[in-house]
């Protein structure tokens, strides 16, 4: 920014102050908002991984022939079907049910479904719910997401909070500048000068170091979501696994420094004109 | 030179912070072009009066006007605009410690957005016109107090002021800087027809220069006319350097017109 100031200067250790705290309020809120978005993105990720799934349980197994022709008779709605085997159904239900003939008796038979479009869900639904259990992999899953989203909305208050101190210590700083140099803001009003030029007085330096502040913030807290995503994606499985970041969420990344000055510059300029018609 | 009348008091009374009145009903009337002294005991409330011309303070009664204009209940923003009419110069000078001579008196055109060339040149001749030509680049501590001064008279000056209050200009100067100080002064009130109002303690100036006076006694305003009639122009002595020019005013005035600010 090429724009100088016409009177006011800040002493070095008000300037390293205000960068420090803006940077830090800055690095924060990046953070955050680099977390809410790759849980988002996650979620709605883990969300689009399920929403083709269901599973069929064919508890009554003379059922199993009819829920098998449905399969057929609708083959142009399910992209494929994955019969789990007696073997496999009995390595998965042992933790609960001890082993031997008898778990023979209470094993269901169990398909899992892929349909070629979530929208036919319901329809296939209605289909097969009269001779089997039909569960979507979606619903089942709801636990999981609906932590996810809490997770973001939780994120998200904390953006919130991170941004409203920002607001608080930019007007406090604002206020802190104004009333260091009252005097050269007494003798800008004595010669002619209108608040909204005192306050742009203001706004050039606040600019100039939120513009510094930020770029420091966001620089030291893109690693640091990197390295959350790198650690998220080592899980392998699971909500946690799908944490990513898309383009359109860098970008919006890339906007929250800038939202940040322009907030700054906002309220430097609506504190100094407070500051300015009380006098 | 106009009659019109610039300042206008009708009733005016002010306090600081709700106490006693330190003036009280005052009511006068000033034509543009004029030049008053103002004078009253210390504590009087010519400070206040001035301030209360400059819309620094707001009276408790009464009804001021300046250039027509009721300045009941006028906003910020066009106190602003009657101060691109007016210039006030105080005691203790008002300067900004960190900035040069230059940038001191440079500040009013730079607050009111004009072109840096036109910056140059408009400074460069104020402060050549009140003797501080070569001083452009020092900063206000390394100047005498009179030196100090007439930074802030070029700073008052430089956008041709119809209306000039000053602070008891000449507190702190000795009887050669007072009266270099006055001829500006007069040259002003003389070549634009600028109201001037002076505050002053100086009996010597007083008597000097034959101005009509305004005083302030237990809290209320009284008009005299001069105190020595006598005084002439061939009694005043111009003590410090003469102008460089004849046209000082003249040139700084196109400068002006090239502004729109005249």
């Amino acid at each position: 920014m090429k724009k100088n100031t016409l009177v006011f200067s800040l002493v070095k250790e008000q300037s390293i102050f205000m960068t420090v705290v803006v940077s830090v309020l800055t690095f924060m809120s990046v953070l955050a908002l680099g977390i809410a978005l790759s849980i988002g993105t996650g979620v709605l990720r883990w969300n689009n991984q399920w929403e083709k799934y269901a599973t069929v349980q064919v508890a009554n197994l003379d059922n199993t022939k009819i829920v098998k022709k449905i399969f057929e008779t609708h083959s142009d709605k399910i992209e494929s079907v994955k019969e789990i085997s007696q073997s496999e159904m009995e390595r998965l239900m042992r933790p609960w049910i001890s082993s031997g003939a008898k778990l023979n008796n209470y094993l269901p038979q169990m398909f899992e479904i892929k349909l070629k479009n979530p929208s036919d869900m319901e329809f296939m639904k209605k289909e097969i719910s009269t001779r089997a259990k039909f569960l979507t992999h979606n619903s089942a899953l709801k636990t999981s997401m609906n932590a996810g989203w809490k997770l973001v909305s939780i994120t998200t208050f904390v953006l919130m909070l991170i941004l409203i101190s920002i607001g608080v210590c930019i007007s406090y700083i604002s206020r802190n500048i104004a009333m260091l140099h009252k005097h050269e803001l007494e003798i800008l009003n004595q010669v002619g000068a209108t608040d909204k030029f005192i306050a742009h007085q203001m706004q050039i330096i606040v600019g100039k170091i939120s513009t510094v502040a930020s770029t420091i913030g966001f620089l030291l807290a893109i690693p640091i979501i990197l390295m959350i995503l790198q650690t998220a994606h080592s899980a392998r499985l699971g909500l946690l696994a799908t944490l990513a970041l898309t383009v359109n969420d860098w970008l919006i990344l890339l906007m929250l420094p800038v939202l940040i000055i322009i907030f700054s510059v906002y309220i430097t300029k609506k504190t100094t004109i407070k500051i300015l018609s009380k006098n | 030179m106009e009659s019109k009348t610039t300042i206008s008091f009708a009733n005016v009374s002010a306090n600081y912070d709700h106490g006693r009145d330190v003036l009280t009903n005052v009511s006068f009337n000033i034509s543009a072009g004029s030049f008053y002294f103002l004078t009253g005991p210390s504590g009087a409330g010519k400070t206040t009066l001035l301030r209360l011309i400059y819309q620094l303070h707001k009276p408790s009664r009464g009804q001021i006007k300046l250039f027509d204009q009721d300045c009941d209940g006028i906003s910020r923003n066009d106190i602003s605009k009657l101060r691109d009419k007016m210039a006030i110069v105080f005691q203790e000078y008002s300067l900004i410690s960190h900035m040069t001579v230059f940038d001191n008196v440079a500040l009013p055109l730079r607050v009111r957005g004009i072109s840096t060339d036109k910056i140059k040149k408009l400074v460069t001749k104020t402060l050549e016109w009140v003797g501080l030509g070569k001083y452009a680049n020092v900063y206000p501590i390394e100047l005498s107090g009179g030196q100090q001064q007439r930074v802030s008279v070029a700073r008052a000056i430089i956008i041709q002021p119809s209306i000039l209050l000053a602070d008891e200009p000449t507190g702190n100067l000795d009887d050669e800087n007072a009266s270099r100080l006055m001829e500006l002064f007069i040259q002003m009130n003389k070549m634009f027809g600028t109201t001037i109002i002076l505050a002053t303690h100086n009996r010597k100036l007083l008597e000097t220069y034959h101005f009509p006076i305004i005083t302030i006694e237990d809290h209320h305003v009284s008009f005299a006319s001069a105190l020595s009639e006598k005084a002439s122009e061939s009694n005043r002595k111009w003590k410090g350097p003469k102008p460089q020019s004849q046209n000082y005013f003249a040139d700084i005035s196109k400068q002006f017109e090239n502004i729109g600010n005249s």
